[in-house]
C-alpha cells in the first residue's frame, strides 16, 4: 500500500487568540491531524505577504493565517488590516493559478479549541487530493 | 484652454524668475523621433520640450531621484522642481503625496492631456510599419500620422495605442498647476478588460501562462527600477540590497534574512514578482513602464492591474485620484469582505 | 588556454540555402540553437525543434554570452553527513557536462565579445566552468549585409560586420546560398558532419563575398570618434568631470545595458543553503550588475560608487579605457543593444562624443 500523502501546513497563528486556541485544543487532549507547523506571530496583522509566499517557496502544501475575531484584536485593529491584506494575497495567488484551497484564513479565539481542530481537519481533507505543492516550491 | 506652447512659455517664465530649480520634461531623443526624458535648466533650453504620442515615460520617477539627491546635500536647494505629467503620471504623483513621500510645494506640475488618444506602443508600431523607420509621429483628432522615409501613413488611434491607454481612466492629469489640452473624458467600456481575459482562463491554463512568462525573467530588476512607487532604499526581496551603514553590527549582517536567492529560477522569480505586486496593491497606477522596460517582454502589468481591479470592485478604492485618501493596505472599513475567512 | 585554430588549409565551401535545414538536422551530436522571433518581433536563441528555412539577421535580446556564461551556474554542492559522532563534509564540484552545442546565426559583434571574454576567463587564471562550456560551444556566425539595428557601430570599435573573432564558421549570405568560411577545427567538424551538402565555391564567389562585405561596411551610419588610444586618453582626464552627472540624470539604474551587453561579465557568488540540518546546499554564480546601487557596497557600509554618475562613469571607462589598458582591446563591440533597449534613451555614442568634445 503506497504511503498516503500527508500535506504540510504552515499556520501563522496570532499569539493572543489563535495560538491560545491551539493550546486549548492541546490541553483538552482534542485529536486533530498532526500536519501543522505552527508559527506564532504577535498579531494576524503582522503577517507580511512575504511570509506566505516564502512558506510556499520552501515547500508548504498549505498555508493558514489565523487571528482574533473582528473587534477582539489584542491590538485593536490588527486583524482588520489582515483581512484586507490577506484578501489581496488570496486573489493574487488564485490569479497566477495556484489552487485556491491551499491558502486559508480563519478567525479562532482563545476559547475555540474545537473550532481550531475543525479548521485543521477540514484543511487537511481539502489538501490531500491536491497532492504536494510543486508550483511555487523551490527545487532542492 | 492652454496649449503646449503656453505651457512652454510658463516654463520659460518659471526658469527666468528662478521659481523652479529645473524642469523634467520630454525632449526628442537621438533617433530623431522618439521622446526621452530631458532636464531643462535654462529658459533657452525650454525649446527642447516636446509633447507627442511617443512620450511614454513616467516622469514622476525622477522625483524619487530628486528626493535622494536632496538627502545627500548638506544645504539643499529647497525650490520646487517642475515636472511634465500625463494623466497616468499625475496619479503617480497623487500616490506619492498620499504616502507623504513628497510635499505638494516641492513640485510644480505642468500637465498635458492625452485628449482622446494616448501613447504609442513600440511593438504595435514596428509591426504596422513592417520594418520602416518613422521620422515623426503626430496626433490629429482620432488618427496617428506617421511620417516615414516613403511618405505619410495614418492609422486610427486604437490600432497603435498602448494597451493601458485603451483602458485608461484618467486621460488628463488629476492635479496640475497648469494644463495644456482639453479635459476630455474618454469613455472606456471595460476598464479591466485585459485582466478579465486572463481571469477567464482555467486555473491550469493561467498557471502555464504565468510560468512560461516568469521563467523568462533574468532578474534584471528593471521593472522595479523604472517604477516611481518602488522607492524603498532597501528592497525586501533583494538580498544584496542591504542598507548597511557604519552602525550595522556584525551580528545584524550575519543574521540578515535572505528571502529568495539571486538565481533567476522559476520559484524565486515568482516570489519576487508576487511580492512586488502585493507591495504595489493600491499604489500602482498602470503607467505600464514596468512592462515597457522589461527586456524579455513579460506582461507584468496584468499582475498589478488585477489588484487594481480588486481594489476598485471590492473596496471601492480608486488608486491615485485623491491625495487625501489613506493608502489602501494601511486602512480598512468595518464592512470589508470576509466571506473567505472560516 | 586558447582554442585550437587549425593551422592547416581549411576549404571554403558553398551551401545552398535550401540545404540549411538539412545541415541543422544532421547535427545530432550537438544541441542546436538558432535565433527565433516571438510575437513581439523580438529574437532570442532557442533550441530548435524544427530548423528554420533560412537565417535572418537577428539581434537577439540576450546575447550569445548567455549560453556560455549563463545567468546562473552551480559551482559545487556541499552536504554534511553525521554518523554517530563523526561529521563528514562532502564537497562535490559540479562542472557543466552537457552535450556540445552549436549556435547558428551569431552576429560578429556577439562573437567578438566572447573572444574578448576568453581573455578575462583565461590568461593566468582559467575559469574551469567558463572553459568547459566554451570548449563545447561552436559558433556559426552570419555576416551582416546591412546593419541589423540603427545603433550598430562595430567598425569604430575595431569590429566589423564580417568579423571572424570568436567564430568557428562565418557564413556570408549570397542570395540563394551561403559562402561558408571555416575558421577552426570545431568548424571543420560541423561541416564534415554533413559534407555531402556542401559544394565547392566558384571562382567569382569569393569576389561576391568581398563585395557584400564592402557594401555592409558602407552602410554603417553611426560610430564613435577617435582611435582606442585617443579615447582612453580623453577619458583619463575626465574622471572628476561634471559630465557624468549630466549624462546620468535620466538613468534609472535598471541595469538593462549591463545585463544585455555581450561583453559584460561581472558576477556574484552566493551559497544557496537548501537545508540547515542536515546541511545541504550549493555554491552558485549569478550575473551581477555594476549599475545596481549596492554593487560596490562594502561590509563597513562605505560605498565608493554611491551615485548614478560614478556608476555610469565606471561602465564607460571599463569598456573604453580599463580594458584597453589591461588587454589592449576595446571591450565594447558596437552591438547597439544598450542604446536601443535603454528605457530612457541614454546613448553611449553620444556620451563618448561629449567626452571627445570636452577636451577640445
Amino acid at each position: 500500500m503506497a504511503e498516503e500523502f500527508e500535506p504540510k501546513i504552515v499556520a501563522f497563528l496570532c499569539k493572543w487568540c489563535s495560538s491560545a486556541g491551539s493550546d486549548m485544543a492541546g490541553v483538552s487532549r482534542m485529536e486533530y491531524p498532526p500536519n501543522v507547523i505552527p508559527i506564532q506571530v504577535m498579531c494576524s496583522g503582522s503577517v507580511s505577504p512575504l511570509y506566505i509566499f516564502t512558506a510556499f517557496n520552501k515547500g508548504a502544501d498549505g498555508v493558514l493565517v489565523s487571528g482574533c475575531h473582528p473587534g477582539d484584536c489584542h491590538y485593536i485593529k490588527g486583524n482588520y488590516y489582515a483581512r484586507r491584506r490577506i484578501y489581496f494575497v488570496k486573489k493574487l495567488l488564485e490569479f497566477i493559478g495556484l489552487e485556491p484551497e491551499r491558502f486559508q484564513m480563519s478567525w479562532v479565539s482563545a476559547a475555540e479549541g474545537t473550532k481550531y481542530t475543525q479548521v485543521i481537519k477540514d484543511f487537511v481533507k481539502e489538501l490531500k487530493p491536491l497532492g504536494p505543492q510543486a508550483k511555487l516550491r523551490r527545487n532542492p | 484652454m492652454a496649449n503646449f506652447e503656453d505651457l512652454k512659455e510658463e516654463a520659460r517664465k518659471l526658469l527666468r524668475e528662478g521659481k523652479i530649480k529645473y524642469l523634467i520634461g520630454y525632449g526628442t531623443g537621438g533617433n530623431g523621433w522618439q521622446a526621452i526624458p530631458v532636464f531643462i535648466k535654462t529658459p533657452e533650453d525650454v525649446e527642447k520640450l516636446v509633447w507627442d504620442p511617443t512620450c511614454v515615460h513616467n516622469l514622476a520617477r525622477f522625483l524619487v531621484d530628486e528626493k535622494r539627491r536632496k538627502a545627500r546635500q548638506k544645504q539643499p536647494d529647497k525650490r520646487p522642481v517642475g515636472v511634465v505629467v500625463k494623466g497616468c503620471d499625475s496619479r503617480a504623483i497623487v500616490v506619492l503625496l498620499q504616502e507623504k513621500f513628497i510635499d505638494r510645494q516641492d513640485i510644480y506640475v505642468l500637465g498635458v492631456s492625452c485628449e482622446k488618444a494616448g501613447v504609442i506602443d513600440d511593438h504595435k508600431l514596428a509591426r504596422k510599419l513592417g520594418g520602416k523607420k518613422p521620422k515623426k509621429i503626430e496626433l490629429a483628432a482620432d488618427r496617428f500620422l506617421i511620417t516615414t522615409a516613403d511618405g505619410k501613413v495614418e492609422f486610427p488611434v486604437e490600432e497603435l495605442l498602448a494597451e493601458r491607454c485603451l483602458e485608461c481612466q484618467a486621460n488628463f492629469p488629476v492635479l496640475y498647476d497648469i494644463l495644456a489640452g482639453e479635459k476630455t473624458r474618454k469613455a472606456v467600456d471595460k476598464p479591466f478588460g485585459s485582466v478579465e481575459k486572463i481571469e477567464a482562463l482555467g486555473q491550469e491554463e493561467r498557471w502555464r501562462f504565468w510560468k512560461e512568462q516568469l521563467d523568462k525573467c533574468i532578474r534584471c530588476y528593471a521593472c522595479r527600477s523604472v517604477c516611481p512607487m518602488c522607492y524603498c532604499d532597501e528592497c525586501v526581496v533583494d538580498s544584496i540590497n542591504l542598507a548597511v551603514t557604519a552602525d550595522t553590527t556584525a551580528e545584524e549582517k550575519a543574521h540578515k534574512v535572505k528571502w529568495i536567492q539571486r538565481s533567476a529560477e522559476s520559484s524565486e522569480n515568482f516570489v519576487y514578482h508576487l511580492v512586488r505586486a502585493i507591495h504595489l496593491a493600491g499604489r500602482c497606477i498602470d503607467c505600464g513602464e514596468c512592462e515597457r522596460a522589461c527586456p524579455l517582454d513579460i506582461p507584468l502589468r496584468f499582475l498589478n492591474k488585477k489588484l487594481e481591479k480588486e481594489a476598485k470592485e471590492l473596496f471601492g478604492y480608486e488608486v491615485g485620484f485623491d491625495p487625501a485618501q489613506p493608502p489602501l493596505i494601511s486602512s480598512f472599513k468595518d464592512d470589508d469582505p470576509g466571506d473567505f475567512i472560516r | 588556454m586558447t582554442l585550437e585554430i587549425s593551422s592547416g588549409k581549411m576549404m571554403d565551401k558553398i551551401l545552398e540555402k535550401k540545404s540549411l535545414p538539412l545541415w541543422m538536422e544532421k547535427l545530432n551530436a550537438w544541441t542546436v540553437y538558432a535565433p527565433r522571433k516571438d510575437e513581439n518581433e523580438r529574437w532570442n536563441y532557442e533550441i530548435i525543434d524544427h530548423a528554420p528555412a533560412s537565417l535572418e539577421l537577428a539581434v537577439t535580446t540576450l546575447p550569445a554570452k548567455a549560453l556560455i556564461f549563463p545567468q546562473r551556474e552551480v559551482f559545487l554542492e556541499f552536504s554534511k553527513t553525521i554518523e554517530g559522532n563523526r561529521e563528514t563534509l562532502e564537497v562535490r564540484e559540479v562542472l557543466p557536462n552537457g552535450k556540445p552545442f552549436v549556435i547558428f546565426g551569431v552576429r560578429p559583434c556577439d562573437a567578438r565579445a566572447i573572444w574578448l571574454l576568453d581573455r578575462v576567463f583565461g590568461g593566468d587564471f582559467t575559469d574551469p566552468y567558463y572553459w568547459k562550456r566554451r570548449s563545447q560551444a561552436s559558433l556559426i556566425g552570419l555576416a551582416c549585409h546591412t546593419p541589423p539595428w540603427e545603433n550598430c557601430f562595430c567598425l569604430s570599435v575595431e569590429g566589423s560586420p564580417h568579423g571572424e573573432e570568436g567564430l568557428d564558421i562565418l557564413l556570408t549570405d549570397l542570395g540563394d546560398s551561403y559562402y561558408v568560411k571555416t575558421l577552426s577545427t570545431n568548424g571543420e567538424k560541423l561541416v564534415q558532419a554533413a559534407r555531402e551538402l556542401f559544394k565547392e565555391p566558384q571562382p567569382d564567389d569569393k569576389k561576391k563575398v568581398q563585395a557584400r562585405h564592402a557594401e555592409a561596411r558602407k552602410k554603417l551610419v553611426r560610430g564613435v570618434k577617435g582611435t582606442k588610444k585617443e579615447r582612453a586618453a580623453a577619458l583619463q582626464g575626465l574622471f572628476d568631470s561634471s559630465l557624468w552627472d549630466e549624462e546620468s540624470m535620466s538613468c534609472i539604474q535598471c541595469g538593462i545595458c549591463t545585463y544585455l551587453c555581450p561583453s559584460c561579465h561581472c558576477f556574484d557568488i552566493n551559497d544557496e543553503v537548501d537545508s540547515i540540518s542536515p546541511l545541504r546546499g550549493k555554491r552558485v554564480r549569478t550575473w551581477d550588475n555594476c549599475q545596481f546601487p549596492d554593487f560596490t557596497m562594502h561590509s563597513s557600509g562605505h560605498n565608493p560608487r554611491p551615485d548614478k554618475a560614478s556608476r555610469l562613469r565606471q561602465r564607460v571607462l571599463h569598456k573604453f579605457r580599463y580594458f584597453v589598458e589591461n588587454f589592449d582591446q576595446v571591450m565594447c563591440t558596437g552591438c547597439g543593444r544598450c542604446i536601443s533597449l535603454c528605457p530612457v534613451g541614454i546613448d553611449i555614442i553620444k556620451v563618448l562624443d561629449k567626452v571627445s568634445n570636452h577636451g577640445a
